[in-house]
């Protein structure tokens, strides 16, 4: 699979929905395949909060295997030997796009907590400038799960003449109070780590480990069915030589304990409160007198929603909404609910049924 | 366009219509119709292989067991249901097609006859009939609510539906004078657009 890492430079800058700007950001890309010759194959992934531009093949940083690459490789459900697949950082990510962890021009300071407010739509914005700078004049398809699929309605929504498809995965067309409830108390945690110095940690010298890994630990409950846990740790006690921490009794507990520390090894605190916080205010109906089968009106994209059954974060309900919303609208759209046994992260694994289903709404 | 079923829903519907076709298969009517008449259609379907034969056709499908409910499509404005070969699966047909009436404006259903001579004779006979619009052996089939054309057309004046058109069917599925003389005794299947008082 051809792989490449570029770096793009914007040096006009972006004006984000918040009515701040930032005079210039860089985005990391990485593509898997190849644009054709009429440049009508690209299709532009979109990561969830704590992703990555790698999503399929080995990262070059550390080895990992990309958050997508189940999915999206030669002859996957997104089949790189056909597509030209595009996968950015977003804006406000730690993984080398420009956020809170960058230098601010103006100060020639890390940003820190004066990295502005992101949005979804910010971020789709972001990428519509992506899309310009490689010359093609639509994606054929946008897809992504939870935050990544609430970009990829975002995208049909505001670009309707760039964008023919859009998979919109194990997501939601707003956040629910459970949802802002539990992001709310993941922020609560990192925000009272004695080392969080209100954001300014990175100038300090200092990090808020152990906040970051308690709100991971929390949030990767809810990634998870009751169910998947049952199997894969019951009530099962974890070996003596083989625990994290002292404290720790059971194999689920070690489990989330070990999941949280690499995980705040390798993020970033104001990072994750920017992303959540762009979770929670996502909400394209509210410029629609809150209805969004009007905000779905303009739309020219064909829709494909998936649901898993698994799913209580985003679960299939928040994307039958969306459907109904569109068949309202009269707008080409899909809905199909998935068995999917990894709860909310069933996105990401590969099943025979999931990837017909994806092929057959590329294909067509 | 070799179903005859697809010939006659084809002609009752007219053409920019919006269609929801409930137990839609793999959306080949729905293919028909925006093909030939230029619909916006919508199917609803349970079966895997059929949703994705409806994505692969570019037909929109949606997940869902008609039983579940039907309601929440209230607010779509269709013009015309379809509800071809699956009514007779459904837990409350009668109040599937009341509210089917209630979110469309003219509702095609397929009948299949159990009053078909055919069916008489096997149960004379002692046997559970198996006719081409009931091929599946007792133990197979999904069909929980069947009925005879007299019995569907008393449930149409019972709950107020209006028969606009009908067909009856013989057992080559074709639309047959013969059957529409005694269509009870007759016609293997019955086909009928009803709309709402």
């Amino acid at each position: 699979m051809k792989t490449e890492t570029t770096n793009y430079h914007f040096n006009s800058g972006i004006t984000l929905e918040s009515g701040e700007s930032l005079s210039a950001f860089d985005l990391v890309v990485e593509t898997y395949g190849e644009l054709n010759a009429d440049k009508s194959n690209a299709i532009l992934v979109c990561h969830a909060f704590s992703g990555s531009h790698n999503a399929a093949g080995e990262s070059d940083t550390d080895g990992k295997l990309g958050w997508w690459d189940e999915i999206v490789g030669p002859n996957k459900a997104i089949d790189t030997n056909k597509f030209f697949v595009v996968s950015p950082n977003n804006l406000g990510s730690c993984f080398g796009s420009t956020g809170p962890t960058s230098i601010c021009p103006k100060t020639n300071e890390i940003y820190g907590k004066d990295f502005p407010d992101i949005s979804v739509l910010d971020w789709v914005n972001s990428q519509e400038m992506l899309l310009n700078k490689l010359g093609i004049s639509s994606w054929a398809c946008v897809l992504g799960g939870s935050l990544g699929g609430m970009q990829a309605l975002q995208w049909a929504i505001t670009y309707p003449d760039k964008i023919k498809r859009a998979g919109v995965i194990a997501a939601a067309a707003k956040a629910s109070s459970q949802n802002i409830a539990l992001n709310e108390v993941s922020r609560e945690s990192i925000r009272k780590d004695i080392n969080f110095y209100e954001g300014d940690y990175l100038k300090k010298g200092a990090f808020p480990k152990s906040g970051l890994k308690a709100a991971r630990m929390l949030a990767h409950i809810t990634y998870l069915s009751e169910d998947n846990m049952n199997k894969r740790f019951g009530r099962r006690m974890q070996d003596a030589d083989s625990k994290v921490d002292e404290s720790v009794d059971y194999q689920v507990e070690n489990y989330l304990q070990y999941k949280g520390q690499k995980f705040s090894e390798t993020f970033d605190a104001n990072t994750y409160i920017l992303m959540t916080k762009a979770m929670d205010g996502f909400d394209p109906a509210k410029d629609f007198n809150n209805k969004l089968e009007e905000a779905l009106k303009n739309v020219k994209a064909k829709l494909l929603i998936i649901g898993f059954k698994t799913d209580w974060l985003f679960p299939p309900e928040r994307g039958k909404e969306i459907q109904l919303a569109a068949m309202q609208s009269e707008i080409s759209s899909s809905y199909l609910e998935l068995d999917g046994k990894q709860g909310h992260d069933s996105f990401l694994f590969k099943s025979k049924r999931y990837e017909d289903n994806i092929k057959a709404f590329l294909s067509s | 366009m070799n179903n005859p079923i697809t010939n006659i829903i084809t002609k009752w519907i007219e053409d920019n219509s919006r269609v929801i076709d409930f137990g839609c298969g793999d959306g080949s009517l729905l293919t028909e119709l925006r093909d030939n008449k230029h619909i916006l259609g919508y199917g609803i379907e349970i079966d895997p292989d059929g949703i994705n034969e409806c994505l692969k056709n570019n037909i929109s499908v949606v997940e869902k067991d008609i039983d579940d409910g039907i309601d929440e499509f209230v607010n779509c404005n269709f013009d015309v249901a379809v509800m071809a070969s699956s009514i007779q699966c459904l837990k409350e047909p009668n109040i599937a097609l009341k509210k089917i009436l209630n979110l469309s404006n003219k509702c095609i259903v397929t009948i299949p006859n159990l009053g078909y001579w055919r069916c008489r004779l096997a149960l004379l006979l002692g046997r559970m009939p198996v006719t081409p619009s009931l091929p599946s052996s007792w133990y197979g089939t999904e069909n929980i609510h069947l009925c005879t054309i007299k019995d569907f057309e008393d449930l149409c004046k019972e709950e107020d539906f209006i028969i606009e058109e009908n067909m009856h069917l013989n057992k080559k599925r074709q639309v047959s004078s013969l059957a529409k003389l005694m269509p009870n005794l007759l016609s293997c299947e019955g086909v009928y657009l009803l709309a709402r008082k």
